[in-house]
């Protein structure tokens, strides 16, 4: 799954058109757009708001899996053409100073920077930074339930020295996005591979549940069970741990045994 | 930092690259939402300076017959990806990090060298990164091979598994210095060396060394216990010591494989499709490693295959922790 995480709802109409994400949930506390693979959430501005959006998407979400995780939206910056698209590559909180570094993994041959997240639209502009007002709520928010190289931050540049906050509408926000999905569908397409990669390896064993059912298994049991079905997966990949034998044993600590004995013969 | 002439040499080799400034590299490389298997698919290069703790005695057992031991590393991470490695379990990050500032090593070095009233001490680098696989970039035998020319009390060990020896063929062999390379036998060296070059490349090197005069270290070291391990390292010995003058060695090392219970865990967090992570091992004082039997086993019968090859003085088994 990736979790898209909008301030506005004018940056979030061009995404929920090209990704189809017809299944909008009105009664939500955020709203929450999705399909089978996506949810966006428009979190409202400011970095508050968008901790707040990615906690609750987080409460969604199966606890045992990492989801990617993508903020796009606009931001300032001194001299950059209106329209251009940035992936982040260090985000710093203007108020405590705190800096995070997204990893860029991801082979995509876009344009990086920097991003810094203020309280209040800057006008100003000083230094070669992009200014926002979510990415340092977002950031490590979404860090806390995935992985840095699957929490990514990109922006389009909506304001500059020559023009300003004050000409920022609802429509140009729609226009920008608009203008930089194949980048977002570029970074998106690399977010979802790396996450199934990650996630497939941290799947449970196919047998894990049935195992689990069949027996009673302690809390302890249960780690146990999960170590031996790690290393039967690593050591005989494909192959059902179930067996006739194993459906012989009487208890939980049996049918360790026996799969221990089984690894053990194998490895 | 980024005004030390290090740094502004290793940028201008890399003049696409995009640079991204921070205030400490800890707040790159320590923060604990990474995948070190992810990020090894792309990692990227730190320079920082070493504030601290830049030259460390070696654990108790760590050694090539000196009595004073040290370790020291220019860098974190290596270019390498060998997955019975320490690194990825100890290391969050799979960035290298290149400490740019060599100069306050020499003087951290010296210091050592003058309180150990005239007795020689060992240097080893190696430890957390391969000594030479980013010679091109980092200079480091380039620049720390003159500085061990000049200070005869010290001792200088670089391991390696590359074969980046430009550096020590274009100056002459340091009679205080040992180049010491890595080997495991062919069928450990394909399932589990990433990015290493070729047993054979490396034993090329070596030819090229010795023959230069350079004193060589063999470091057969993990051994990995598995099903033919005696015949896949009576093989790697012959093919070794059949194109080296074993009379010239400096040392040869052994030690099993073993890691810290944490950095293991961690490693299954990373690999749990692995499968040398899958075997039966044992836990013993916070490390894991082969059942006593199995290390014994394996222990003794390399021991007794490498002294078909070379004097006992030369063997040095390591039983130390990684």
């Amino acid at each position: 799954m990736i979790n898209l995480v909008v301030a506005l709802p004018a940056e979030a109409r061009p995404l929920i058109k090209h990704y189809g994400l017809h299944d909008k949930q009105t009664h939500a506390a955020f709203p929450l757009h999705r399909n089978e693979d996506m949810a966006l959430v428009i979190c409202g501005p400011g970095k508050a708001s968008a901790a707040a959006a990615v906690a609750w998407l987080q409460g969604l979400t199966p606890a045992n899996r990492r989801d990617a995780w993508l903020n796009i939206g606009i931001a300032g910056h001194a001299t950059h053409d209106i329209g251009t698209g940035v992936l982040v590559n260090r985000i710093t909180d203007h108020a405590s100073k705190r800096s995070w570094y997204p990893p860029q993994v991801h082979d995509l041959d876009m344009t990086t920077g920097s991003l810094r997240t203020v309280d209040t639209p800057e006008n100003d502009y000083p230094g070669d930074t992009l200014y926002d007002m979510e990415a340092s709520g977002y950031y490590p928010a979404a860090c806390r339930s995935s992985t840095g190289e699957l929490v990514q931050c990109f922006k389009i540049t909506s304001d500059n020295r020559q023009q300003s906050t004050a000409g920022v509408s609802a429509k140009l926000c729609t226009r920008l996005l608009g203008e930089q999905l194949e980048p977002i569908d570029r970074l998106v397409r690399a977010l979802e591979k790396m996450q199934l990669e990650y996630n497939s390896l941290h799947t449970p064993h196919p047998d894990h549940e049935r195992l689990a059912g069949q027996w009673r298994f302690t809390v302890s049991q249960q780690h146990q069970l999960a170590r031996l079905l790690q290393r039967w997966t690593a050591l005989a990949p494909g192959q059902a741990a179930w067996s006739r034998e194993l459906e012989k044993k009487k208890t939980a600590a049996e049918v360790l045994h026996c799969l221990s004995q089984q690894l053990n013969a194998l490895a | 930092m980024a005004g030390h002439p290090r740094t502004k040499a290793i940028c201008a080799r890399f003049p696409r690259a995009s640079q991204v400034f921070c205030e400490r590299y800890g707040e790159v490389f320590n923060p604990k939402a990474q995948d070190f298997r992810l990020q090894k698919q792309k990692p990227a290069l730190i320079l920082a300076n070493k504030h601290d703790r830049r030259v460390l005695e070696t654990p108790a057992g760590y050694g090539i017959g000196g009595e004073r031991n040290y370790y020291f590393s220019h860098m974190l991470n290596c270019l390498y990806d060998c997955r019975y490695c320490f690194l990825q379990g100890m290391y969050r990050s799979a960035h290298y990090v290149l400490f740019v500032n060599y100069e306050d090593f020499y003087s951290e070095i010296d210091g050592i060298l003058e309180n150990a009233n005239g007795e020689p001490c060992w240097f080893f680098s190696g430890y957390d990164c391969d000594s030479l696989a980013l010679e091109p970039v980092t200079a480091f035998a380039e620049q720390f091979l003159p500085f061990f020319a000049s200070r005869p009390q010290a001792r200088f060990e670089l391991r390696t598994k590359s074969t980046q020896v430009r550096s020590l063929l274009s100056q002459e062999a340091l009679p205080n210095a040992v180049v010491a390379f890595s080997f495991t036998p062919e069928e450990i060296h394909g399932t589990l060396e990433h990015k290493v070059p070729g047993i054979q490349r490396r034993i090329d090197s070596m030819r090229q060394l010795q023959h230069a005069g350079w004193s060589l270290g063999l470091r057969f070291d993990p051994l990995i216990y598995q099903p033919g391990y005696r015949e896949h390292y009576r093989t790697l010995f012959q093919q070794v010591f059949s194109q080296l003058d074993a009379t010239r060695l400096h040392s040869v090392s052994l030690g099993t494989f073993r890691l810290p219970r944490s950095y293991f865990r961690n490693i299954l967090r990373l690999y749990p499709d692995e499968p040398l992570y899958a075997g039966s091992f044992a836990e013993s004082g916070g490390m894991i490693s082969y059942p006593e039997e199995q290390e014994r086993e394996i222990t003794g019968f390399c021991t007794a295959e490498l002294l078909n090859h070379i004097p006992e003085s030369l063997l040095f088994p390591c039983a130390v922790a990684a």
